[in-house]
């Protein structure tokens, strides 16, 4: 299944780069939403006079939400259902590779395709004053956790499209995850927020992760916010994949 | 005794519709012999399509059993897919890859190293006369070139049954006499072949023997020229009828419920 999954997966990174208009919005909203937010609201958040931003700048703080809206972009589901659609899916269910192959070949690469852009992001980022307090590693354990979120949350949106095997409900279902990640401790840290959307926060998978990808940018190695956020990835990866076996195998 | 190359015993599908339960295939009987080309006829919702996806491990059989080259399909579903090509209703291809790119994923997923995956992809680009356009996009092939490559993609591991379910709906006259040749070359080569159509003139021409299915049944099944003959002699006929007469007997339709399916395509 590894060796198959690979070979797909070496496919749909090539499709990635002969439709590179489909990575656009992955880069193009999550900056425009930094920029946007950063600049209504850092003046609130002056960086030497708020506690939370460790001596950096708001940009710091924001970053980790545009990284993980930019992981929540990727196309691996519409292409599937556009291979169900066109009947490509079929072709591929008829040869004697392992069923689970399609789904985990796609994962492989968004898991790239999502490394990639968040390490264009931060690259864009560093000019502007936001340090990886982390360093060197915590730079690649940061895009391991991005992109790790990336194929959580494609593995979701396939699952849909084997589900309904319809371009427009794959569609649609990606705007009902969407607000999860603004259930989170965006704008400010999760004990600032209000009681409603702190516990709002604290039962949204999303916030781990979300604290993860903060806690390498603004403190360093912190096993607690790494723990916690390795554990929901895990978590959900492990739901994500059941599902998707059951899913795949029972397709008729 | 010899193993027949496409068998059916009984075999039946049900599966829940938007409008209750549908019994789409029930109790199909068949029996290919290989290097046969059997035709497999039926009005639209007869359950051509699901007995095809039946057959190729596409979908499950609800009861009954089927093999394909001795394999039981749903016991052994791997074993079975490396006997058959498939190419469906819809040539199922990806747009974005060129056809070499697409033959070559095709065969590195039947286990062929790539050297031989490069090398059986130049072989049947050849076959199937594409050698001009191999190496560029599938989504700018005309709607022929896409059924011949599909056919290629189908050939990859030199299946024992190849699988054509309704291979020259929507093309041209030209385009539907050139994949004629490529299924006759096919199986001059040893390949048998179950081909589903809508054509009457297409199972004429290219079929040994064929079964009409209406219904989920199989309602008539033989060579084209018994089933002709039984019909000239069962209603006493002065002229030699046509398989269109054939079928429509068989179905109990009209022409003119006939001409209306094949509008529908």
């Amino acid at each position: 299944m590894f060796k198959d999954s690979l070979t797909l997966g070496g496919r749909s990174i090539r499709e990635a780069l002969r439709t590179p208009d489909s990575l656009v919005p992955s880069i193009f909203i999550p900056v425009f939403f930094l920029v946007v937010n950063v600049g209504q609201t850092a003046r609130i958040f002056p960086a030497g006079e708020t506690g939370f931003l460790k001596g950096q700048n708001y940009a710091a703080f924001q970053l980790p939400a545009s990284l993980l809206l930019s992981a929540s972009f990727g196309a691996a589901a519409l292409y599937l259902v556009e291979e169900i659609e066109g009947g490509y899916f079929d072709k591929l269910r008829a040869t004697p590779i392992a069923r689970m192959s399609i789904v985990i070949g796609r994962l492989w690469a968004e898991f790239v395709k999502t490394g990639v852009l968040a390490a264009a992001m931060l690259l864009i980022s560093l000019p502007f004053g936001i340090r990886i307090e982390s360093g060197p590693l915590g730079f690649l354990l940061l895009l391991v956790v991005v992109s790790l979120w990336g194929v959580v949350f494609s593995g979701f949106m396939q699952l849909v499209a084997l589900k309904t095997r319809s371009a427009a409900a794959t569609q649609g279902a990606s705007m009902v995850f969407f607000p999860l990640l603004f259930v989170t401790p965006n704008f400010v840290p999760r004990n600032l927020l209000t009681r409603p959307m702190e516990i709002a926060a604290s039962i949204n998978p999303v916030t781990y992760v979300m604290e993860a990808t903060r806690s390498l940018i603004l403190d360093g190695f912190d096993a607690t916010a790494l723990g916690r956020g390795f554990a929901v990835i895990a978590v959900t990866m492990a739901l994500m994949l059941a599902l998707s076996v059951r899913m795949i195998n029972n397709y008729d | 005794m010899t193993t027949a190359a496409v068998e059916a015993i009984d075999i039946h599908k049900r599966y829940r519709g938007r409008d209750g339960e549908v019994h789409a295939v029930r109790g199909v009987n068949l029996s290919v012999s290989a290097g046969e080309v059997f035709g497999f006829l039926g009005p639209n919702g007869a359950g051509k399509s699901t007995t095809v996806r039946m057959l190729t491990t596409l979908m499950t059989l609800t009861a009954g059993s089927a093999r394909v080259g001795g394999v039981d399909v749903a016991t052994d579903a791997h074993a079975a897919r490396r006997k058959i090509g498939v190419a469906l209703q819809e040539a199922g291809l990806d747009p974005r890859q060129t056809g070499r790119e697409l033959l070559v994923l095709q065969a590195r997923l039947f286990g062929m190293s790539k050297h031989d995956a490069l090398a059986r992809a130049v072989e049947l680009i050849e076959l199937v006369e594409l050698t001009d356009a191999a190496d560029r996009r599938i989504k700018g092939y005309s709607g022929g070139m896409k059924r011949r490559l599909d056919l290629a993609s189908a050939l990859v591991h030199r299946p024992e049954v190849l699988f054509l379910d309704e291979p020259t709906t929507g093309l041209d006259p030209a385009s539907r006499l050139t994949v004629w040749d490529e299924v006759r070359r096919i199986n001059e080569l040893g390949t048998t072949v179950f081909l589903t159509t809508q054509y009457l003139e297409e199972a004429d021409a290219l079929c040994n023997r064929l079964a009409i299915i209406d219904a989920g049944q199989i309602v008539r099944e033989g060579a084209p020229a018994a089933l002709k003959a039984e019909l000239k002699m069962r209603l006493g006929l002065d002229a030699d009828p046509t398989l269109d007469e054939v079928f429509l007997d068989a179905t109990g339709r009209t022409r003119s419920r006939v001409a209306g399916d094949v509008q529908e395509v």
